[in-house]
């Protein structure tokens, strides 16, 4: 006889800690800053894209889509960005989380996308792009807080992922992430169903994302969606406006007055040097 | 494990502006908490006199709490005296009220517009805790940090501290300060995720009280 | 609301129930299909018995991410294992080099793993290796949040030389009895068959388990309970 959840007890209180790892990175500064922030620290706040993000897979490949909105804490410091990044012609991936971290780990994995392509002569593999993202993911414990919806056709057929910032991953019909995918999943599991076609594929992506950006305020703005087939792809930016502004004064605001110069000081720029030309020129 | 905080914030924004005759008093009609939105449609404009109209954000909770507090404390003021209360002296029964609970504030922001005893527009400000201001126009709650710099723009109001005392009422005629109003809440919800849904714009004059509602954006 | 928006980012983790039983031909592995991150259902149709060779599989709980690349190592080495040796792996060596990662980096990874197979020297095995790197080979081993629901269950049903198919009934009715009972498990059973004939694969809908105690019929929609005892349509009408 034997099983787990009392080991699991016994275990987890003397494991943990103790002798000092043997590979992977040091992530001592990443405690010392959350003791730091525990003892009520200050950290800088980072551009965050609480945001929607979903994927679907269809009868001919995949639809990916997003909001545009990106945050930092209340305040929206982009009001339409780009949430759906390249990863290969026949490969892209939304992000959510910071977005320092899903821009650069979409475009390194990209990157060596690229290269691997140089080197067999192949299109890439999703699968290729999913071990790349999850491996990088692992490698940093979860400190790369990058929340992917991978979506590609390849030669093996469409194929849709979730990864998780820790490194876990997903394989998926459909797929939500962020602070909008409770609202966007609602979406999915009332209507979504088996070999959609291209045109109510869009739909209900649209759909799910503006179930996000009306009711997560993390999300807003447009809906970015894009759709890949095998050897196609359409990018649709702004594919639905529904936020347009509401009021536009037809008074013109201006500075009411011009800002009073209290003094004026010039100071000039050295004097140019003249250079006077001397001598035979050096030959060579 | 986190503490049970008897505190939310419920977001918001509040703008009231003064004029020679007329008070306008706005604010948004999102509710919400965290990421979520609680209701597109909740007011949070309260009216506590004939000439006095209180707009407050922050925790709805104390919200309506300190609007039916004062709403109390205004009718036994009506059986005592046989009158409304003037705006000026509702401006003192507020902040009496927040300092009241100095160490377990209402978790409010509120602004008070109203028409003083020589009918012109009077706006007061404060904090949680009941410091106040008479000023000419103030903004209050989530999206305030957006609007004040713009009013400061527009309508610089004069110091409190020049002699003599300068009028704190600001030039504008009415309608231009109901356009002004609904550009700073169009703007403030194009940046604060806390602000939108509906704006509601209250406006105070001779006439009476006029009431009217602008759409804002809903994401 | 913080701590709703707290448990979104934590890591995703399988509250899970795995079971792996040995009958009197091979094993037979169970799993249910709930992956969660805090309060929210990240993926409710997740597999959690992984292939590692064609003969050897595993039942993975604890951290999705700990678990996932647990087992990616342990297929690679296998695969190259196979390559050198010329024939499949058995069952051992897969559960040592399981116990191997685990042990040796027990300060970083919080999982807990059941290897199941078959391989000719030795017939089906089952290994258990828990969180702390532990190898135990034992007839039956179960694990993950739900386990707990099972161990006198076990205890009193499970018998020496099962055949097949009371083995398969017993791990269904084991993970459904714990989905009953357990928050962090549930979806969908899915059962792997290993013996000397190959590997079966099995899915067990969620709507087709058994009912136990106080359990409801299942229901598309919360209206459908509603109307069905003549009550008012509308939910929030009290």
């Amino acid at each position: 006889m034997f099983g787990f959840s009392s080991l699991v007890v016994r275990m987890s209180s003397s494991s943990i800690v103790e002798a000092p790892p043997k590979g992977g990175f040091s992530f001592d500064l990443c405690k010392r800053n959350e003791m730091l922030s525990g003892k009520g620290v200050k950290h800088p706040n980072y551009r965050k894209t609480g945001t929607t993000i979903v994927g679907l897979i269809f009868q001919d490949g995949v639809i990916l889509g997003a909001d545009t909105r990106a945050t930092s804490g209340p305040i929206v410091c982009d009001k339409n960005c780009e949430k759906i990044h390249f990863m290969a012609p026949n490969i892209y991936c939304c992000g959510a989380g910071t977005a320092a971290d899903t821009e650069s780990v979409t475009d390194m994995v990209s990157s060596q996308l690229q290269l691997h392509r140089y080197h067999t002569g192949r299109e890439s593999r999703v699968i290729t792009a999913l071990t790349l993202l999850k491996k990088h993911l692992f490698n940093y414990q979860g400190h790369i807080s990058a929340a992917l919806v991978l979506g590609g056709v390849d030669c093996t057929g469409p194929h849709l992922h979730t990864i998780y910032p820790h490194g876990s991953t997903d394989t998926l019909p459909f797929a939500t992430m962020g602070s909008g995918s409770l609202a966007a999943m609602a979406v999915f599991e009332s209507k979504y169903k088996e070999g959609l076609n291209k045109e109510e594929g869009i739909k209900l992506v649209t759909e799910a994302i503006c179930s996000g950006i009306f009711n997560d305020l993390g999300s807003g703005s447009n809906v970015d969606v894009c759709v890949i087939t095998k050897g196609e792809k359409e990018y649709m930016r702004n594919h639905l406006k529904p936020n347009p502004r509401t009021y536009v004064s037809a008074r013109a605001y201006t500075f009411p007055k011009k800002i009073e110069v209290l003094s004026t000081k010039i100071t000039p720029l050295k004097e140019l040097a003249q250079v006077v030309e001397a001598g035979d020129a050096m030959e060579e | 494990m986190s503490r049970f905080s008897p505190y939310d914030n419920n977001g918001g924004s509040c703008v009231a502006i003064a004029g020679a005759d007329y008070c306008v008093i706005a604010s948004d009609t999102r509710m919400s908490t965290g990421y979520n939105i609680l209701t597109r449609d909740h007011s949070k404009i309260y009216k506590l006199a004939d000439k006095c109209i209180l707009a407050s954000s922050g925790f709805q909770a104390d919200m309506k709490a300190l609007q039916k507090l004062l709403a109390a404390r205004h009718l036994i003021y009506q059986h005592q005296h046989n009158k409304q209360m003037s705006c000026p002296a509702m401006g003192q029964l507020l902040s009496n009220t927040l300092y009241y609970k100095r160490f377990f504030p209402y978790y409010t922001f509120n602004v008070l517009g109203g028409l003083d005893n020589e009918g012109k527009g009077c706006v007061y400000t404060y904090d949680a805790v009941g410091s106040y201001e008479r000023v000419g126009y103030s903004a209050q709650g989530s999206g305030s940090v957006l609007i004040m710099p713009f009013l400061d723009n527009q309508l610089k109001s004069p110091s409190p501290l020049l002699l003599p005392a300068q009028d704190a009422v600001t030039p504008l005629s009415q309608s231009e300060a109901i356009d002004l109003v609904k550009t700073c809440f169009a703007s403030a919800t194009e940046r604060d995720i806390h602000t939108g849904d509906n704006l509601e714009i209250v406006v105070l004059n001779a006439g009476g009280v006029h009431r009217e509602f602008m759409p804002l954006r809903r994401d | 609301m913080d701590t709703t928006l707290q448990d979104l980012n934590a890591p995703h983790s399988m509250g899970t129930t795995i079971i792996g039983v040995t009958y009197n031909g091979g094993v037979i592995l169970g799993a249910d299909s709930r992956t969660s991150t805090g309060m929210y259902v990240a993926n409710r149709a997740s597999d959690k018995i992984t292939q590692l060779t064609d003969n050897v599989y595993v039942c993975r709980s604890g951290s999705a991410a700990d678990s996932q690349i647990v087992s990616d190592y342990v297929r690679y080495f296998l695969h190259q294992h196979t390559i050198q040796l010329g024939q499949p792996s058995t069952v051992k060596v897969a559960a040592n080099l399981v116990r191997l990662l685990s042990y040796g980096n027990k300060n970083m990874l919080q999982t807990g793993i059941i290897v199941g197979g078959w391989d000719k020297y030795e017939g089906g095995k089952i290994y258990g290796v828990p969180l702390g790197g532990t190898l135990v080979e034992a007839p039956f081993a179960i694990g993950g949040s739900g386990s707990s629901y099972l161990y006198g269950f076990f205890d009193q049903v499970w018998k020496e030389g099962m055949t097949k198919e009371e083995a398969e009934q017993l791990v269904v009715k084991a993970v459904s009895l714990a989905i009953a009972r357990d928050g962090a498990s549930g979806g969908v059973v899915r059962t792997v068959v290993i013996n000397s004939d190959g590997v079966t694969r099995n899915f067990y809908p969620g709507d087709t388990l058994p009912l136990w105690h106080e359990e409801l019929e299942p229901h598309n929609s919360l209206l459908d309970i509603l109307n069905a005892q003549g009550q008012s349509p509308e939910p929030m009408n009290i």
